[in-house]
């Protein structure tokens, strides 16, 4: 069972991914994610740890993106490796999710 | 070092999924020669398979799986069999559908296609087979 780091200051939530964010972790990665949108619906997915992200964990991402603009807020994804890019890029998910260099970054004019 | 192959074992639950990434992790050590980018992609599409064994492998839990890895000097080739009943949901021209950008799943398959050079399913006896190829410019 993987915990889910997340902290929440200045109105918006980060959670920090593991290494892998595959299938036997996406179930608690998109609860994490609608738990963190309870406290502040702006939400950044730090994936500076991942190496390995698979269609599971991508279907979590897009399930928390509605979860966060359901409540008023947005999701944003940050310091992406190039795993993580590559498969974004090839199932046309960097048109809704559009990597940012570093969670810094992805605050910024939030 | 070429020609090398690699074999395990597992059952068709997530939790056995890691030891596949592992595995992947040590081939690509002991061969250098493979481009990285090109370990990278075949991983995604290995896993996107015996993510879908997991997934609509039947009976749910008792499916157990055969993996063979194969490394030459210009391709990986994977050989991923489960001992599932056939798996009816193959149709090779649906494998390159992404789904659109809202949904949450169906990418799998579209995926693993995308990174490789061929990728085939075939019922041998009782077992189904899943052969993944991808090659790169020795």
């Amino acid at each position: 069972m993987t915990d889910w780091q997340t902290d929440v200051s200045d109105g918006v939530a980060v959670i920090v991914c593991p290494a892998r964010v595959s299938m036997a972790v996406a179930a608690s990665f998109r609860e994490a994610i609608a738990a963190a949108a309870v406290q502040a619906p702006k939400v950044v997915v730090d994936l500076g740890p991942t190496t390995f992200i698979d269609s599971s964990g991508l279907g979590a991402l897009v399930s928390g993106l509605k979860t966060c603009r359901q409540a008023g807020g947005d999701l944003r994804i940050a310091a992406a490796g190039e795993q993580v890019r590559t498969v974004l890029k090839l199932t046309n998910l960097d048109r809704i999710l559009r990597p940012h260099d570093s969670v810094e970054d992805a605050r910024r004019d939030w | 070092m070429t020609g090398d192959h690699y074999e395990i074992d597992g059952l068709a639950v997530p939790d056995d999924m890691e030891q596949l990434h592992d595995l992947l992790e040590e081939a690509s050590a002991q061969h250098p020669h493979v481009p990285a980018a090109d370990v990278m992609m075949f991983e995604t599409a290995v896993m996107e398979l015996a993510n879908n064994v997991v997934e609509h492998g039947r009976p749910v839990g008792q499916v157990a799986w055969h993996f063979r890895l194969e490394v030459a000097a210009d391709s990986l080739t994977a050989r991923l069999a489960d001992s599932g009943e056939e798996y009816a949901g193959w149709d090779a021209a649906a494998t390159h559908d992404m789904p659109g950008e809202m949904a949450e799943s169906g990418r799998g398959l579209p995926l693993a296609s995308a990174v490789l050079d061929e990728l085939d399913y075939r019922r041998e006896g009782t077992s189904n087979v899943w052969t993944m190829v991808r090659r790169w410019q020795a």
